[in-house]
């Protein structure tokens, strides 16, 4: 009983000091800036709207434009 | 190329809140956290309560970039004022420097430890992948990406709130005024922070300080 609370002592020990081996990296590199995706290229999701092709511009830009005019009230009721 | 901005227009207001919660609901914001606020003037006084709904304004030149100590600040083509989390050390320097007190932080612990700042993304995310479950986990969703624009200004129940590409929210936002200068009623056409924003509205060229001293350079 006695050489077995040792060992379990000596393993706990062991994993206290083993733990920072699994310590990330905390170096400049790792928060260098990433490119951002243009939205023109669409969402990897099934939230996209129909009326565009993604990866063209022009067709995100025109069909943004669209919707944006959705928000005049003067242009629906008329 | 579109240039994204807001508007919201004090005359129509009803501070029904409506875009705070959309905001929160779609992005799954934290408590404490408020990416978009109604602010009331004047309350209660008759004819003079204004009410109108800020957030971060996507600023030409944005102060909280210039100040940002670790540089988590990029501006997309688009012209949205986006950071990344990964960089961001929570400092707050941001939030000073804002003029709409954007930048928002999560305090937690006994402490109040703060988090890394957060802020309206004009629904258009950050660096993770478009549309990607990393991406909505620390941004929020992106509606850009999927061809929709921010859910704050498309739910606006009475449209004072409009986003979208500059010329097309100027143009929309020029037919009330014309409509309501008709109609002999509310003349102004100022719209709430786009001069603190973008700049003045017109280009002709300013005289700086070196200008007002003889035989100075500029």
């Amino acid at each position: 009983m006695k050489l077995n609370l040792k060992t379990i002592g000596l393993c706990l020990a062991a994993a206290a000091f083993l733990a920072a081996c699994s310590e990330p990296p905390e170096i400049a590199a790792k928060a260098a800036k990433r490119p951002d995706v243009a939205p023109y290229m669409g969402a990897d999701n099934g939230f996209m709207t129909k009326n565009w092709t993604p990866s063209i511009d022009a067709s995100w830009t025109e069909s943004i434009n669209k919707r944006n005019q959705n928000q005049s009230e003067y242009s629906r009721f008329k | 190329m579109a240039r994204m901005k807001f508007i919201c227009d004090t005359e129509r207001c009803i501070e029904c809140n409506g875009c705070v919660t959309a905001c929160k609901n779609d992005n799954e914001v934290p408590w404490g956290v408020n990416r978009r606020r109604v602010v009331t003037v004047n309350d209660g006084i008759i004819g003079k309560e204004k009410s109108i709904s800020v957030a971060c304004m996507h600023c030409s030149d944005a102060p909280c970039m210039a100040v940002c100590p670790v540089d988590c600040f990029y501006r997309t083509d688009e012209g949205v004022v986006l950071h990344d989390k990964d960089i961001c050390i929570g400092c707050g320097y941001c939030s000073f420097a804002c003029p709409f007190g954007a930048p928002q932080f999560l305090s937690s612990g006994a402490f109040g430890v703060r988090s890394k700042m957060d802020k309206c993304t004009f629904c258009s995310g950050g660096p993770e992948a478009n549309g990607s479950v990393a991406e909505f986990e620390k941004y929020g969703r992106n509606r850009l990406a999927e061809g929709k624009l921010p859910l704050c200004a498309e739910m606006c129940s009475t449209k004072a709130l409009i986003g979208g590409d500059s010329e097309v929210i100027s143009s929309i936002y020029a037919k009330r005024v014309s409509v309501r200068e008709a109609n002999g009623r509310y003349p102004s056409k100022d719209i709430f922070g786009w001069t603190t924003a973008y700049g003045p509205m017109d280009s002709s060229p300013k005289p700086t300080p070196a200008d007002k001293i003889p035989g100075a350079k500029s």
